[in-house]
């Protein structure tokens, strides 16, 4: 965990979750699977995450879905999860704990502080708590998710001192 | 006549500050533009004129401000900066513009003297010859006697963006915005305002014309309204922000000055761009006063009508004590109240209307304060020396008479500002009632109100607001509004009064900008140019920084009377984006300099940097280029010891950028046979293939290595940038060609670092690092891969080369990539494992004869054309490109081929690009087209033969091997003799890569 920056109003943190993407049709014996190798119930709607402190679980499209560790695993149970998933042939498990980065922004002003950075509309009409989306922020592709008190955003591994100087930058700016 | 102070006024301060204008320091006050503060200290000569340097001054009081145009030397030297919009602050520097040697006394109005020959179209029709005189004289020497300020130098933009989504965007926070944001408060609607000045009120500020809103006076009732809005929980207010642009699906860009009346801090954002997505857009946006055009209606002293009553009312400065007010509407008696109000008392009250059309109220109000009032007359004309001394009224009877004053106040009515109005594509109507274009027909979800719809009553707007707010089910609003002056617009048509005393260097503007005159217009119909638009460029009338806000309809009127038309028959030129001028910098925002593209890094990058590395680009990533050993090397030097310590003992090159796409499901074998040219079925699991991805042209598209785990689990690789364009690709074709195949794919090119390390020693390196894998030939042949657990992640090493040399590449989590790449090195040590970058990889490779897409590729070259027919599955039913290989034109075989190519004297080398032909000289001059049989792709010097190697497309190339041919250069006519040769310089036995 470290911190990249914080005001009044917005603070984040880098944090160290991880993660496993996985792409399948959807139905039930998709689901039976998932539910048996990770003890979770993958989400049905699109855009929509089930999450506890544990762990975040998101549909982003009709066919992906993203399953996120928020707190310390053993690493190894985790490349257990994504052999044994991919045992079975309607399932694509990858592992994508170390190439993406994850940060937690959070504080009142945490949406303008965000649409300094994205046109995306993240008023919670638009963009309620226990959804997620796929868009630009700072012109990369990121992953948002809405936890009703702050946002995990996660981009690729490759962005992630051009992402952090990005936030920096801005928020001194401003 | 002199300045004076409006104590009376409440939104500028009493605190003095100083001012710099031209060099000499001036007090203003706090809340001043440059251009109040100017006139609180009697400086009515601000700049001069674009193309014929006449003196001029301040017209307006907005952002329609034609001639104030200043620099701002501490703020990064700013041109063009409007005066009557830039508020001053304490030690701001100002300097006039386009003058030289100074503002009072400019060589280059030696223009308004030379004036009578520089008509309308006058470049058009001058600057035709002699030949060369355009670039070397012409246009340099227009370019510094024309024009605006200079650009700033080494500034380096701080602006940022920000978005915004909101359910109703109001723009302007004036009395009908206020009145809509009034009707909105509370409600579950989110809604922005977005307003031009540090404070809201709009007319109510700006003059004397509304005594009260219910009984509150106007100061008191906006303050209530602000409160009431800042109090709210669904509106926000943007002050000092101007909406400049309105795009289609109510997208809107706004730019708020950060540092309004505030010294820049150069470590904040000086701009703030917002971009506004919205669902429905409020234009309460007010209107904009237009001119006259009248002898010399230029002069400084020379100022709008409502202007003036606005320095009074908002900035607490009447610019003159004793001006002539010339008019041919009933608005303008607000200003003589005003006037009245201060004590002062205009010198004459000039008014066009018939006598009838006068309102009672107004001509018992002149008399009631002794004003001289000129019924049924116009002024003529104005004359000075560098500004207004004496004014021409051309009165009822015809005669002229004259009036000595400083300041003439000239008011031809109102235009509906429907600038934003118009580009967001909403049609305009004429109305005869205020003789002017207004809005009709929105395009998207518009609404205007107020002044912009054109509705110029006061006690009518409520009602207006009600009704066309209607559909947002909000209550109703009625406020008692009070007015000064009646509330009936009246108004008689006048663009342009007769011109009696006839001097070659008195002129009547049209378009004070760009210095266009009534006669221009005349002149530009003569010549035929009778059409809106054309004459609009032909003069350049309205084409100025201002878009002609305040001439441009008149230009319409006068344009009409000449082609016998209605106005609404002539028609209006494009509105289009922005409304005001806003800098590139403004809209570049933060993409800029170090931001100015995304960049990704791989994991090892610092290791690159500590190591001396050069980048280059590739897409976004950044990867070595080379690795200096010292200071002194050459990047020549550099790419010569990197490849040949690679072929002498062993090399390593950071691949992490290489596209990677696994694709899994019980149709992965047939999904992959479609995509690309190889056949799969027979391949062996555990084995990898040199793979070709072609489009639907039979064109190549990428390339890579397609790892087979088994029938129903393939990793492959992709080249670095083009790895999204395949994985789209194969996911388009998935989800629209081929659904019913149970096939799901991932990018995995972020999870595994990757590290190609090849050479002759690159076994016993591998082998030390990696103790339980058997990296024996047999038991790990060329073009197989192991998975295998390292610190309990997984990772995968495929024996494959793209040097030519025995190879391997690695795959392995990005947490343990550099502990690795640094365990490799130290391993490969005693061996000097040297690290390689993508220049030494491109000549390694040439060396071999493989092809890198993109350099060999052009996307108009076929498998065939590269000899890669081995690649091609020819018993295959299908794949994507298959049909269009046998297309006469890619099947033909004088198609161009890959080939190698070699200079005959060796010690010459051959440019990547250049042409191959069949004559050893070109000719001077080049009369006859010379046959062109092709062109070098690729090129390098070998340290490895000592010589220049290139790789070449040729027409027919495959039939031309061992025929001598030339390569052009760039240095002249003499062409390189080469001899076509196999592309595969190095090994072609591939002892080395199968060792």
């Amino acid at each position: 965990m470290t911190k990249i920056l914080s005001s009044d109003s917005v603070n984040v943190i880098q944090k160290n979750f991880l993660q496993v993407l996985l792409r399948g049709d959807g139905r039930d014996q998709f689901n039976q699977i998932i539910a048996k190798e990770t003890s979770i119930n993958p989400p049905s709607k699109n855009l929509e995450i089930s999450s506890d402190d544990k762990y975040i679980f998101a549909k982003n499209s009709f066919d992906q879905w993203s399953l996120l560790y928020l707190v310390e695993q053993d690493y190894k149970k985790i490349l257990k999860i994504v052999e044994n998933l991919n045992m079975n042939d309607e399932i694509l498990a990858s592992d994508y704990s170390y190439g993406q980065v994850y940060f937690e922004i959070s504080g009142n002003n945490k949406n303008e502080f965000l649409n300094k950075l994205t046109n995306f509309d993240l008023r919670p009409k638009k963009f309620p708590v226990s959804t997620m989306a796929q868009t630009l922020i700072a012109r990369i592709d990121c992953s948002i998710y809405n936890l009703k008190d702050k946002y995990i955003v996660t981009c690729n591994k490759s962005y992630e001192e051009y992402f952090k100087n990005r936030l920096v930058d801005i928020n001194n700016l401003s | 006549m002199s300045a004076i102070n409006n104590k009376n006024c409440k939104y500028i301060s009493q605190k003095e500050i100083k001012i710099t204008f031209d060099g000499k320091s001036y007090s203003a006050l706090d809340g001043d533009t440059v251009a109040s503060a100017l006139l609180r200290n009697n400086i009515r000569l601000i700049g001069r004129s674009f193309k014929y340097h006449r003196p001029r001054g301040i017209y307006t009081c907005g952002i329609e401000e034609p001639n104030a145009l200043v620099q701002i030397l501490n703020e990064h030297n700013e041109p063009n900066t409007r005066a009557t919009i830039k508020r001053t602050y304490d030690g701001i520097n100002i300097s006039s513009q386009n003058r030289w040697p100074s503002l009072a006394f400019d060589i280059g109005s030696i223009n308004n003297i030379l004036s009578p020959i520089f008509s309308a179209g006058f470049y058009y029709k001058t600057f035709m010859g002699p030949k060369g005189f355009w670039k070397k004289i012409y246009e340099p020497l227009i370019r510094r006697t024309a024009g605006l300020g200079k650009p700033p130098k080494n500034f380096r933009s701080k602006s940022i963006h920000q978005n915004h989504n909101v359910d109703i965007l109001i723009v302007g926070g004036g009395l009908s915005g206020l009145i809509a944001a009034r009707k909105l408060i509370d409600t579950n609607n989110e809604v922005l305002i977005i307003e031009q000045d540090c404070f809201l009120g709009g007319i109510l500020k700006n003059s004397n014309k509304v005594k009260s809103i219910d009984g509150k006076n106007v100061f008191e009732w906006v303050n209530e309204t602000e409160k009431l809005i800042l109090g709210s929980k669904n509106i926000k207010i943007l002050k000092n922000t101007l909406v400049t642009t309105y795009n289609f699906t109510n997208h809107l860009i706004a730019l708020e000055d950060k540092f309004a009346g505030k010294k820049i801090d150069t470590n904040k954002s000086e701009l703030t761009l917002h971009k506004i997505r919205t669902t429905h857009t409020i234009l309460a946006n007010g209107h904009i006063e237009r001119f006259i055009s009248f002898r010399n209606n230029d002069l400084p002293g020379v100022m709008l009508a409502s202007s003036f009553e606005k320095y009074i009312e908002r900035y607490g400065v009447a610019p003159d004590e004793k001006p002539v007010i010339f008019s041919n509407n009933s608005s303008t008696i607000s200003l003589v109240k005003s006037l009245i109000n201060l004590g002062c008392k205009p010198s004459a009250y000039i008014d066009s209307r018939n006598k009838n059309d006068i309102e009672d109220e107004t001509k018992d109000y002149l008399l009631k304060n002794n004003i001289p009032f000129y019924p049924e007359s116009e002024v003529e004309g104005c004359e000075g020396n560098k500004k207004v001394e004496k004014v021409y009224i051309r009165g009822s009877n015809k005669e002229i008479s004259s009036i000595n004053t400083s300041m003439l106040c000239p008011s031809g009515g109102f235009n509906p500002d429907i600038h934003l109005f118009t580009q967001s594509k909403g049609l305009v109507k004429w109305d005869d009632k205020i003789i002017s274009f207004k809005p009709d027909t929105a395009f998207q979800n518009t609404i205007t109100l107020g002044s912009v719809s054109g509705n110029y009553e006061f006690k009518n707007l409520c009602n207006e607001i009600n009704k066309k707010l209607s559909f947002l089910k909000v209550n109703d609003l009625n406020l008692d509004i009070e007015t000064n002056i009646r509330d009936d617009f009246s108004i008689s048509e006048l663009w342009e009064t007769k011109t009696n005393k006839m001097s070659k260097w008195s002129k009547s503007f049209i378009d004070l900008h760009n210095d266009v005159t009534t006669k221009d217009l005349k002149q530009a119909i003569n010549e035929g140019y009778d059409r809106i638009e054309h004459l609009k460029r032909y003069t350049t009338n309205s084409m100025g920084t201002d878009q002609g806000k305040i001439s441009s309809i008149n230009s319409l009127g006068i344009v009409s009377k000449i082609l016998n038309k209605k106005i609404e028959e002539v028609g209006t030129t494009t509105y289009r984006p922005p409304y005001a001028p806003l800098s590139f910098g403004a809209i570049a925002g933060r993409s800029t300099y170090e931001y100015y593209d995304p960049e990704r890094k791989t994991p090892i990058h610092n290791w690159h940097i500590k190591n001396n590395a050069v980048f280059e680009d590739v897409g976004q990533w950044k990867r070595p280029w080379y690795f200096k050993k010292d200071e002194s090397e050459s990047m020549h030097q550099a790419v010569q010891r990197e490849s040949k310590q690679t072929r002498q003992t062993a090399g390593i090159i950071d691949g992490s950028t290489l596209g990677k796409i696994e694709i899994k499901g019980k149709d992965a074998l047939e999904f992959m046979n479609l995509m690309y040219t190889n056949a799969f079925t027979k391949m062996k699991p555990m084995t990898s293939r040199y793979a070709l991805m072609l489009g639907e042209d039979g064109m190549i598209m990428d390339d890579g290595i397609v790892c087979k785990i088994n029938d129903k689990h393939f990793i492959a690789t992709t080249t670095s940038s083009g790895a999204p364009k395949v994985l789209s690709h194969m996911e388009e074709f998935l989800q629209t060609e081929w659904p019913h195949l149970q096939v799901f794919l991932n990018s995995i090119t972020e999870q595994f670092t990757t590290f190609n390390i090849s050479g002759p020693k690159a076994r016993e390196i591998i082998s030390k690092v990696f103790t339980d894998i058997d990296f024996n030939n047999e038991k790990f042949p060329f073009m197989t891969f192991k998975t295998f657990d390292y610190k309990n992640t997984q990772a995968r090493i495929m024996r494959a080369s793209f040097t030519g040399e025995l190879g391997y590449e690695i795959y392995i989590s990005p947490k343990h990539a550099l502990e690795l790449w640094e365990q490799l090195f130290n391993y490969g040590k005693e061996f000097n494992l040297v690290p390689y970058g993508t220049e030494t990889m491109h000549l390694l490779r040439a060396e071999k004869g493989y092809v890198v897409i993109g350099q060999e590729t052009d996307g108009t070259v076929t498998p065939l054309d590269l000899n890669f027919n081995w690649m091609i599955g020819k018993k295959k039913k299908d794949f994507i490109g298959k049909r269009s290989l046998t297309r006469s034109d890619t099947a033909r075989e004088d198609r161009k081929q890959l080939v190698g190519v070699v200079p005959i004297d060796k010690s010459l080398f051959i440019e990547e690009g250049q042409h191959i032909v069949e004559c050893e000289n070109l000719p001077n001059k080049i009369k006859t087209p010379i046959e062109y049989l092709g062109h070098i792709s690729s090129s390098y010097h070998s340290p490895n033969l000592n010589h220049c190697i290139s790789m070449a497309m040729i027409k027919n190339g495959n039939k031309l091997k061992g025929k001598k041919l030339f390569v052009s250069t760039s240095k002249g006519t003499k062409n390189i003799p080469v001899e076509v040769v196999s592309p595969v310089f190095i090994d072609p036995e591939n002892k080395r890569l199968v060792s």
